[in-house]
């Protein structure tokens, strides 16, 4: 089902995917770095993209970067840092647009390769470390970044649950880290962190497009020659065996209109695990669609909410619920709640609800095809979930799901933390 | 049956488009999209929130609307007599959902199996609208929610805030969503009133995109209307206030829960409201490339600014250009909104004089195309964006043409003309004191 695509090697022993495909106008390259998530090291990993892409040795600046990409035809190059279960990831990902709209006859790959090579891997330099300039300028964004968390009530009341739910565990570590272990951060350590990370973890490359492999082996081969471990270095595994002693309540106060609810479950059941798509199939019918329990009955039913609706962590295992409403329904919002997941365990499942999640679930699968991003993230699930499905697999797996497994994933889902940010009193 | 259709080509990204037409007055377009799983459906019509105020010919009685109907409807129309209308695509694995913006209303579906049977949902429930007190009441409260929702989202609020300065009277200054009180107003006949006029067929829309045949499509979308007993509509005559050139407010300042403040600056564009067609799409192209040379992130001040402290990634500046007005918005959240905005001024005067280089000029061209292209591979993109463009009497294929075409002088004299400093309003999100 998933499009085919061929695993190999680069010289220095980088593992790249190329997934082949005529569909899109685009090309993409996406370079992914693993690293254990982990708050000892979260400001290095989320500061350590920031600084790369402000420029390499050979284009030092941000200026002369952008305007080389836009000599590409503005060929985009993103860097990010992403949480994936207890996985933290540098993501790097060029995007260009394909030279057969623009006759170009193909030069565009080399170039974008040569352009994220020289960022990766050759980076600018002073005196045995990174500018200082850079470091201290990305170090004062990032501070800002995690700040600027608050301006999202919805994220926030997210991020807030899981930190609550995870405070000692290495997945309530936040992308960004903490702001205190900024100011512990120097151009030089940060320059030799990025050696030892860079030589010695988990990296895989993704190319997807029209695209003929020698060549891609070729331009990627001579783009990243910097130096790596005969064996990259294995990661812990993400821990999902937390048992629930109680179920913890927090509440938080502002000035805000509307109070965001947010429920953390542990499912104790993980991205490779058997009940895998069993628990895709669970969720789904308790609140990812429309046609969900919680959508029909929270908001279409009752009317309380504009948004409610439940989300899997996949590789932690966690079940998020979250919903947008007035802070005096909170009790009845509540209520609904529970009797939906009471109704979940209980089995009453409609022979439509089964039917409608699983075709809904499908069609997100083989909608993801169409997207070179989201093909990426496919491929990259099963790298940090230390399994690979194809999508037929997951699909077969979903249609196999009868109420039985259903009843037996409800069984062991447990709510764990309850977080409720809610408007300040006498206001609004 | 006969097949009655045009071809539209496009050389640049190798796509050829079907235009259809059927009584009483329905586009439809069909893009082919070998290789895909997916296929995209949208149904619109040209009725956003600015349509508040209108009159159909020959009849001479004029309507109002209280704000909020265009979007409290596309919300109703997903219930009707046989139930919930979600539940009609899910049993199909289809994904439903629909938005509404300041010009239109748009439904859509997207789904990798059983597209004949989804796209029959879509034109039914979209042509069967069912609204009765008991459903308006209990939107009143789901609405509700939404507009609260959004009273937190600074992002949301710098946006309209600064419309509502730049506006003195158009209703692109009025939230889409309208407001608690004015969608309290609303009931089931108003709504059907509206219905009747803006959703037929005559105002309408579809676009198609996904590994299809265009023929099939089109028969079974002409069999769909068939029935249904269309009768021709009079022209639909828009009324809007004269906006005065002058601004409503320079400076409007919010507090909110916001890590640091938010500046949003904008021009209004009072040129705008006489171009049609490739003149608009012209002038909005070029703006578009103006604002990038003043703003991108490839230019001295952008990393100036960000060096400074000044600014983040998200800091942009983009144009909008509908039939009747038009604005330039540039910001981002800033820890010196003052400074900012003064350096924000300065660039736009010394622009005036230093104008743009030709080498400037050709890179930001490449780098417009290059994103053009780009987007092409979202069918999402393409579908929704053709009909914006549609309905403003342009069309999306035309980019790449009209973008070879332009010169650095109509640059130069557009600098000139639009983003005039007296019609300039800013809009400040500050954090609010308690927090």
């Amino acid at each position: 089902m998933l499009a085919d695509y061929s695993q190999h090697y680069l010289p220095n022993g980088i593992r790249l995917l190329f997934i082949p495909t005529k569909k899109f106008k685009t090309f993409s390259i996406g370079f992914f770095l693993h690293q254990e998530l982990n708050q000892d090291v979260a400001a290095l990993n989320a500061l350590l993209p920031a600084v790369l892409e402000q420029g390499s040795r050979l284009y030092p600046d941000k200026l002369t970067l952008q305007r080389k990409l836009e000599n590409l035809y503005g060929a985009d190059l993103a860097a990010d840092i992403l949480k994936s279960g207890e996985r933290h990831l540098q993501a790097y990902i060029f995007e260009s647009a394909h030279d057969k709209y623009l006759g170009e006859n193909g030069k565009l790959l080399q170039q974008g390769m040569s352009v994220l090579g020289s960022v990766l891997g050759d980076p600018l330099l002073v005196e045995g470390g990174f500018r200082e300039d850079y470091v201290n300028q990305e170090r004062i964004q990032l501070i800002k970044d995690i700040k600027a968390l608050l301006n999202d009530k919805a994220a926030y009341a997210y991020e807030r649950c899981m930190e609550l739910m995870c405070a000692d565990e290495r997945f309530g570590t936040y992308k960004l880290g903490r702001i205190e272990d900024y100011d512990r951060i120097d151009a030089k350590g940060l320059y030799r962190y990025y050696r030892e990370i860079f030589s010695s973890n988990p990296l895989d490359i993704y190319v997807i497009g029209d695209l003929h492999e020698q060549q891609v082996l070729q331009a990627a081969g001579e783009a990243f020659k910097f130096p790596r471990n005969a064996e990259p270095k294995t990661l812990p595994v993400t821990e999902i065996e937390r048992p629930v002693e109680e179920v913890r309540h927090y509440e938080e106060e502002m000035s805000v209109n509307q109070a965001k609810m947010v429920l953390g479950f542990r499912t104790y059941t993980g991205y490779r695990d058997k009940q895998y798509c069993a628990l895709l199939v669970y969720s789904g019918i308790l609140g990812v669609f429309p046609h969900s329990k919680l959508f029909m009955k929270v908001r279409e039913e009752a009317g309380l909410a504009y948004y409610v609706h439940s989300r899997l962590e996949r590789h932690k295992g966690l079940m998020i619920i979250s919903a947008g409403i007035n802070s005096g329904d909170r009790q009845k919002a509540r209520e609904i709640i529970e009797r939906q997941l009471d109704d979940m365990a209980a089995g009453r499942i409609s022979d439509a609800e089964l039917a409608n999640t699983k075709s809904g679930l499908v069609n997100r699968l083989r909608s993801q095809q169409d997207s070179p991003n989201q093909l990426i993230s496919f491929l990259l699930d099963g790298s940090v979930g230390g399994k690979t499905y194809t999508v037929g697999e997951l699909i077969d797996g979903i249609e196999a799901v009868g109420r039985e497994e259903i009843k037996a994933v409800a069984e062991k889902i447990k709510l764990d933390t309850e977080y409720l940010l809610r408007p300040r009193e006498g206001v609004i | 049956m006969e097949e009655n259709y045009k071809l539209i080509e496009n050389r640049e990204l190798q796509e050829t488009l079907y235009h259809y037409r059927f009584y009483p007055g329905l586009d439809l377009y069909v893009l082919p999209r070998p290789g895909y799983q997916k296929k995209y459906a949208v149904f619109s019509t040209r009725f956003g929130s600015i349509d508040n105020r209108f009159r159909v010919e020959p009849d001479q009685e004029v309507v109002e609307l209280p704000d909020g109907v265009a979007h409290f409807l596309e919300h109703k129309l997903f219930e009707d007599e046989r139930g919930n209308v979600f539940d009609r695509f899910a049993a199909l694995g289809a994904s439903p959902n629909a938005f509404t913006s300041f010009t239109q209303t748009s439904y859509l579906f997207s789904c990798t199996a059983n597209f004949e049977q989804s796209l029959n949902h879509l034109l039914d429930f979209v042509q069967e609208p069912y609204f009765t007190k008991k459903t308006v009441q209990k939107e009143q409260g789901i609405i509700g929610q939404e507009i609260k929702m959004y009273e937190d989202h600074p992002h949301w609020r710098v946006f309209f805030n600064l419309l509502a300065g730049l506006y003195r009277e158009h209703p692109v200054r009025n939230d889409i969503a309208g407001t608690i009180e004015s969608i309290a107003q609303i009931t089931p006949d108003l709504l059907y009133c509206c219905y009747n006029y803006f959703y037929h067929p005559s105002n309408m829309a579809i676009f198609i995109v996904g590994d299809l045949d265009p023929g099939q499509v089109s028969r079974q979308v002409e069999d769909n209307l068939d029935g249904r007993n269309y009768k021709s509509l009079g022209q639909i005559v828009r009324l809007f206030p004269r906006e005065p050139a002058e601004i409503m407010q320079e400076r409007t300042v919010q507090e909110l829960v916001v890590s640091e403040p938010i500046l949003f600056l904008g021009f209004k564009d009072i040129v705008v409201e006489n171009l049609q067609g490739r003149d608009l799409m012209r002038r909005e192209i070029l703006m578009e490339l103006i604002l990038d040379i003043l703003f991108g992130s490839s230019e001295q001040l952008y990393n100036e600014l960000y060096r400074d402290n000044l600014i983040d990634e998200n800091f942009g500046a983009e144009y909008s250009a509908e039939i009747n007005y038009g604005y330039a918005m540039i910001g981002g959240e800033t820890r010196d909104p003052d400074q900012l905005y003064q350096r924000i001024m300065e660039a736009v005067t010394k622009i005036k004089t230093c104008g743009v280089s030709a080498e400037q000029f050709e890179r930001h061209r490449r780098k417009v195309i290059g994103g053009y292209i780009r987007r092409f591979n979202s069918l999402e993109f393409i579908a929704n964006n053709f009909l914006a463009y549609h309905f403003r009497n342009t069309a999306l294929f035309d980019l790449p043409a009209i973008l070879q075409d332009i010169r650095r002088e109509e640059a130069l004299e557009l600098i000139e003309e639009n983003l005039d400093p007296s019609l300039h309003a800013v809009s400040l999100i500050i954090p609010s004191k308690e927090d």
